[in-house]
């Protein structure tokens, strides 16, 4: 197993942790409140209109947690496109949400970014690999 | 003899781009949208309201604090979310003995802006505010810019209960007010979210947050939402009037049903029967 890889597969499994413990905060349930202070706000994002698939009541983090552990299969097996295509896809996937967060709720959910962060370290390996491979 | 013909040896291509590029590459995107998307709340943010005068606060008050009973009776619950837990404490008592409701909220949070309207409607059945000041949630988070009125410097009275307000940050999440330690045991008792807006009525029920989203009152004024309750079909009315329909049973419930002109009301009778 190339070096990177191993990486990857614990950076998709701590995805996939944290990926659960955003919808265990989802189905918790949230009062309309805010935190005594600051905007670093989980409330308002897990429980914005955004939460969940648009069109349904799946929330958006168990999305996180099937892209995590299908990203955690991909890594197993030898380099190649499906892993930067996954990636790219992941990568878009945070853009919407920063997006979303940002400019639609003006609130930043610190488990959210740490699983954004996870999927960028996903990037960027994939990113690293394929130049490698090119070389 | 063999007429193979022997290839050239593959040459290994030569890396064209270092390897630091591409992921310098992602983070430099990524980083360019997110200040794009900072860039972008901060010019679709609306401008708060300006603020009205103080005669026309004081209009505005008198107008909200004074809308007549049918008003109530014809709303009911409305469309507010019956968020009151009942709770066992020592009864919460103000500084002049009588049964407390205690406040605590913060200048910043949408969710207090929109509760305090229904707080200020209903308390004002049991006696008289003053000190209001006209305010908004801040500019920089989910439903900006709430028109409301701060407790900050506010005043109440009455011969039935005390209002212990609390703002603990103003608009900029700056520290404000404190509460007391017997305050802060309280809420540290009955909101385990450690989220405000959070109510207290007496020790005998409270909650936490908002009854109704504060998107009831998204880009309207003072004078508008004002307006707006005088008219029981409107979605204001029902959402801040409900809500201080329940709040005014709750504290009916504290009181012991005092006064009787105002929780021998069949609306607020209602109401009390469905509060565990």
């Amino acid at each position: 197993m190339p070096r990177a890889q191993l990486p990857a597969i614990l950076v998709s499994l701590a995805g996939i942790a944290v990926s659960i413990y955003l919808t265990v905060l989802h189905y918790a349930g949230f009062q309309p409140a805010c935190p005594v202070s600051g905007a670093l706000d989980c409330q308002a994002v897990l429980s914005s209109q955004y939460a969940v698939i648009a069109g349904s009541s799946i929330p958006t983090s168990a999305a996180g947690i099937v892209w995590f552990a299908v990203s955690a299969v991909l890594w197993s097996r030898p380099f190649g496109r499906a892993q930067l295509g996954w990636s790219a896809i992941g990568l878009v996937a945070v853009i919407y949400l920063l997006f979303i967060e940002i400019v639609r709720l003006g609130a930043i959910c610190l488990w959210c970014t740490a699983a954004h962060v996870l999927v960028v370290a996903l990037a960027l390996i994939a990113a690293a690999m394929w130049n490698r491979v090119r070389a | 003899m063999s007429n193979r013909r022997t290839r050239p040896p593959m040459r290994k291509p030569v890396a064209t781009t270092p390897a630091w590029v591409m992921p310098a590459a992602v983070v430099g995107v990524l980083a360019l949208l997110v200040a794009t998307f900072l860039v972008i709340r901060w010019y679709t943010t609306p401008l708060p309201p300006p603020a009205p005068s103080t005669d026309t606060t004081q209009q505005i008050i008198t107008k909200i604090t004074t809308l007549p009973p049918s008003e109530f009776d014809a709303i009911g619950q409305g469309t507010a979310s019956n968020l009151l837990k009942p709770v066992s404490g020592a009864p919460l008592t103000g500084s002049t003995g009588k049964p407390e409701v205690f406040y605590l909220g913060g200048e910043f949070c949408p969710f207090c802006a929109a509760q305090r309207w229904s707080l200020i409607i209903g308390l004002s059945r049991f006696g008289t505010f003053s000190g209001l000041q006209p305010t908004t949630s801040a500019s920089d988070i989910e439903f900006p810019n709430t028109p409301t009125f701060t407790f900050r410097s506010a005043q109440f009275t009455s011969q039935y209960i005390d209002f212990r307000p609390v703002e603990s940050s103003d608009r900029d999440r700056n520290p404000l007010q404190t509460p007391t330690a017997a305050e802060q045991k309280v809420f540290d008792q009955y909101d385990s979210s450690r989220t405000i807006p959070f109510v207290d009525v007496g020790n005998r029920y409270a909650f936490t947050g908002a009854m109704y989203s504060p998107s009831v009152l998204a880009g309207m004024t003072w004078q508008e939402v004002a307006a707006a309750l005088q008219d029981p079909s409107s979605a204001p009315a029902k959402a801040i009037i409900g809500s201080a329909n329940l709040i005014t049973a709750a504290v009916c419930k504290m009181t012991g049903d005092q006064p009787s002109s105002v929780c021998s009301d069949a609306t607020i009778q209602g109401l009390e029967k469905n509060l565990k």
